[in-house]
């Protein structure tokens, strides 16, 4: 096994929009029915260390509007907060965000 | 080796009702013991299942003691088909000459709410909102529909015909025609797919009698042939549900493999198959399994569902019951509500649903989590 440190930027290889809460457990985010708000989640396709294509990762996306989401689209990693602990804590997990700049 | 024959087929209707999951199996083998002029003494070895209502060996306690060997199965949606397969296997054996497999289950209402560490998977990925089969089903399709050229006009339709065929079933739990509008109007649970588009998690039970072959004439005037049943779990690159990677080397789904296998192990082609019943957790899942079984070509889904190939009436009559879509999906009994409903096909007994001209052989698929598909092929 080697490891190898994956690139932070991608491009979208599927992707869906989360419509309703998640049921809890497993699902950690503190919203109620009426807070929720629907969120992006996608595949990711990597560049491989050879140039071609590499792992295609899942992640959560920070775009929730369908119309923005295109596949093949440029992406990059980002963090985003998703909940907070017991102890009034934020949170966060590894998100794609659309390359500024980038159609 | 003899074949093996279904001489009995018996049903506890799908839905939601006041039984336990393992009372609505018993009310399912009595009538298919009934339906093959049996008694539970008579039967010699037993398959059966559930995901969430209970171990299936404790019903000899309703059915009775008889003693008889019964093996538990747990194996995900293809609990059925393992069961089915196993009934299939022992029979091919020589350790018993009448079988029986049974499924039933009954799971809370809404989205299945599975575990991570039950699919090998850390506690984050249900802490920040992945750990949901929904959200695969609509990544698989939109992909799909990009690779393939599939609309949503088509992933509809789907669901319309599932609702239609659902109405002439008086075992199916959505009865109710709707529009194509309808469908594709309603609530967006997972773009690209609706309320409607999704089956849900429901109730009912479905039991089997089989026997070798040779001997189902003394059973049985309208015998038919298990050809073949088969199962696969996912080879390399295959993208399932629960993955939060996806390896560079993409490769086919299980389903490929287990088709290709009933369709050898029967000696039967794709183009020989008269009606089909085949995984349909939403509309997306049944277009992408009509190509991964072999049925039609990636891409051809488009206009045979756009022109109702796939109706009763039609060329290749898909899910003639009304599927999971209408049916709900009790995960330890879907797969054999697929195989008695393609043995009232090909008995002539659809009624309003029946498929024309006498069909002669038939085809199921269930595909599931983690990665995991069952076929079989009938034939009379």
């Amino acid at each position: 096994m080697v490891d190898v440190l994956l690139p932070r930027e991608g491009t979208l290889w599927s992707w869906t929009i989360q419509g309703f809460l998640p049921k809890n457990p497993p699902y950690a985010g503190k919203e109620t029915p009426l807070t929720f708000v629907p969120y992006g989640v996608g595949y990711v396709q990597l560049a491989g260390t050879d140039g071609g294509d590499g792992v295609i990762v899942e992640s959560r996306l920070t775009e929730n509007d369908a119309a923005k989401l295109t596949i093949g689209m440029a992406l990059e990693l980002t963090l985003i907060p998703f909940t907070t602990d017991d102890a009034g804590h934020e949170v966060v997990t590894f998100a794609f965000a659309p390359v500024r700049g980038a159609s | 080796m003899s074949d093996v024959a279904i001489i009995g087929i018996g049903m506890h209707a799908f839905g939601r009702h006041d039984l336990s999951g393992l009372e609505q199996g018993a009310v399912a083998v009595r009538r298919a013991l009934a339906d093959a002029h049996l008694e539970w003494k008579d039967v010699q070895f037993a398959f059966g299942g559930s995901s969430a209502a209970g171990n299936a060996d404790t019903m000899v306690s309703a059915l009775g003691l008889t003693g008889l060997p019964f093996i538990n199965v747990a194996n995900g949606c293809a609990t059925g088909g393992s069961s089915l397969m196993s009934a299939h296997n022992a029979l091919k054996a020589g350790a018993a000459d009448v079988v029986m497999a049974i499924g039933f289950d009954k799971h809370p209402r809404g989205a299945f709410d599975p575990n991570p560490a039950d699919f090998g998977l850390g506690k984050w990925y249900g802490d920040t909102g992945l750990m949901l089969t929904t959200q695969f089903f609509g990544m698989k399709i939109q992909r799909y529909m990009h690779d393939h050229g599939i609309t949503p006009s088509t992933l509809a339709k789907v669901a319309v015909k599932a609702f239609k065929n659902g109405s002439k079933n008086d075992m199916a739990w959505r009865r109710k025609p709707m529009s194509e509008d309808e469908v594709l109007n309603a609530t967006m649970l997972s773009n690209p797919l609706t309320q409607y588009m999704f089956c849900s998690p429901g109730e009912g039970g479905v039991a089997l009698v089989l026997c070798r072959g040779d001997i189902a004439h003394r059973y049985s005037d309208t015998p038919v042939f298990l050809k073949s049943a088969t199962l696969r779990s996912r080879p390399y690159g295959s993208f399932e549900v629960f993955n939060p990677w996806l390896s560079p080397q993409r490769g086919e789904a299980p389903t490929v493999a287990a088709a290709k296998a009933a369709f050898e192990q029967a000696g039967v082609g794709p183009d020989e198959i008269d009606v089909a019943q085949i995984q349909d957790t939403e509309s997306g899942a049944e277009v992408m399994h009509m190509a991964e079984t072999g049925l039609c070509e990636h891409g051809a889904q488009e206009d045979m569902i756009q022109f109702g190939e796939t109706d009763i009436d039609g060329r290749l009559p898909i899910n003639t019951d009304g599927g999971c879509l209408a049916n709900g999906e009790p995960v330890g009994a879907s797969g054999l509500r697929q195989v008695y409903e393609n043995v009232v096909q090909l008995r002539g007994q659809g009624g309003d649903r029946q498929v024309p001209n006498n069909p002669k052989t038939a085809f199921t698929h269930v595909y599931g989590a983690p990665g995991i598909s069952a076929c079989t092929i009938l034939a009379v």
